[in-house]
């Protein structure tokens, strides 16, 4: 069975309107494939940056999975969210990528996007916070059942994954 | 010296802790680390070291260490991937030793020159009394173990702030990595 190594570094994040953010990631795979070691999914420490605009979470990825099956190769999807002083924690933005699919270091950047919500809800999401979040994440990474969503372009998070493939030549697979 | 069943790669690092750039501070050392997965082991070089303490020239923003890094490991897995902590101190108002950013970075993966400029952080006290305090006493907030930066896990606890940069260069051979039948660059 070939095996795929995921190593890398969630760097930071750009654009946002506020700084104070941090970042819930996952991995999300098909049927075919088992992770064998490392953590699918985690939550970055809080930057706030004192330099520059953007924030830094140095996060480590490092994963290492089996497959049988080149389908439901490895998405990485992200929430960005908002920490204010008060501890209060706002949704900013969804994103996801494909995990690179040929072996190197990839410099990838994530583009992100809010549901925005009614005309009232985005009047009390400038005076109160919060704002829309949707019921179940996995659609951040499906295409099922988005055209009923109206969303608002947010920043973009920086990643760097290598990607180490083991034995894919062996099934002739090209990469 | 060619073996034609190798059990485990070796991955050779050379390189240097090159500089900082940190725009408010200035006078400061570095330490480094390394941090790696079960299946590594280190087979030659020194696993972590302290710089010198050095100060921005006339006319420049930037802190020079030129410190040398040269270390070999191997492994049966890529899991644990290594990588470098670099924590930097610097003296405070009143002298006192501080710490003014950790960082953390994989070493690179393919063969070849690198250049990584990371992002270093420091942990922010929970309130405005104990930030005033700790510049007060020069105790300030710190990590009780530097390699928690290299760690996923536990993070989401910590607040800090990043306030400056360290440039690292890197020069990195392997060996018997394709012999395991791993790829590491596309073909």
């Amino acid at each position: 069975m070939a095996e795929v190594h995921i190593i890398g570094q969630i760097i930071g994040a750009t654009g946002f309107p506020q700084n104070s953010l941090f970042c819930k990631w996952g991995v999300h795979t098909g049927g075919a494939w088992r992770l064998l070691s490392g953590l699918k999914e985690g939550q970055t420490q809080v930057d706030m940056p004192q330099i520059g605009d953007m924030a830094y979470w140095s996060h480590p990825i490092d994963l290492h999975y089996t497959t049988k099956g080149l389908q439901g190769w490895p998405k990485l999807h992200l929430q960005v969210w908002h920490q204010d002083p008060f501890g209060r924690c706002q949704l900013y933005g969804y994103g996801y990528c494909h995990v690179p699919s040929n072996p190197g270091q990839h410099r990838l950047q994530c583009t992100t996007w809010r549901p925005l919500g009614s005309l009232q809800d985005q009047l009390a999401q400038i005076f109160v916070g919060g704002g829309p979040q949707l019921r179940t994440p996995d659609l951040i990474y499906s295409g099922a059942d988005r055209y009923r969503l109206h969303t608002v372009a947010m920043g973009t998070v920086e990643l760097e994954l290598s990607v180490i493939l083991r034995y894919f030549d062996r099934y002739g697979v090209e990469t | 010296m060619t073996s034609n069943n190798p059990s485990a790669f070796l991955l050779m690092v050379n390189g240097q802790i090159e500089g900082a750039n940190f725009p408010e501070y200035d006078d400061m050392y570095c330490k480094y680390c390394f941090v790696y997965g079960h299946d590594w082991a280190p087979t030659s070089g020194l696993e972590e070291g302290i710089s010198q303490i050095t100060s921005k020239g006339n006319g420049s923003q930037n802190l020079v260490w030129n410190f040398p890094i040269d270390i070999t490991f191997k492994s049966t897995n890529p899991f644990g991937w290594p990588q470098i902590v670099v924590s930097v101190f610097g003296p405070d108002t009143f002298g006192n030793d501080v710490v003014r950013g950790y960082g953390a970075v994989h070493i690179p993966f393919t063969p070849g020159k690198h250049t990584k400029t990371i992002p270093m952080f420091v942990p922010e006290s929970t309130s405005r009394l104990q930030k005033f305090t700790s510049w007060l006493m020069g105790r300030r907030p710190e990590f009780t173990d530097p390699k928690v930066v290299a760690q996923g896990e536990g993070r989401e606890v910590t607040r800090v702030r990043s306030q400056g940069f360290v440039k690292l260069q890197f020069n990195v051979v392997t060996k018997d990595m394709k012999k395991l039948g791993y790829d590491t660059t596309s073909t």
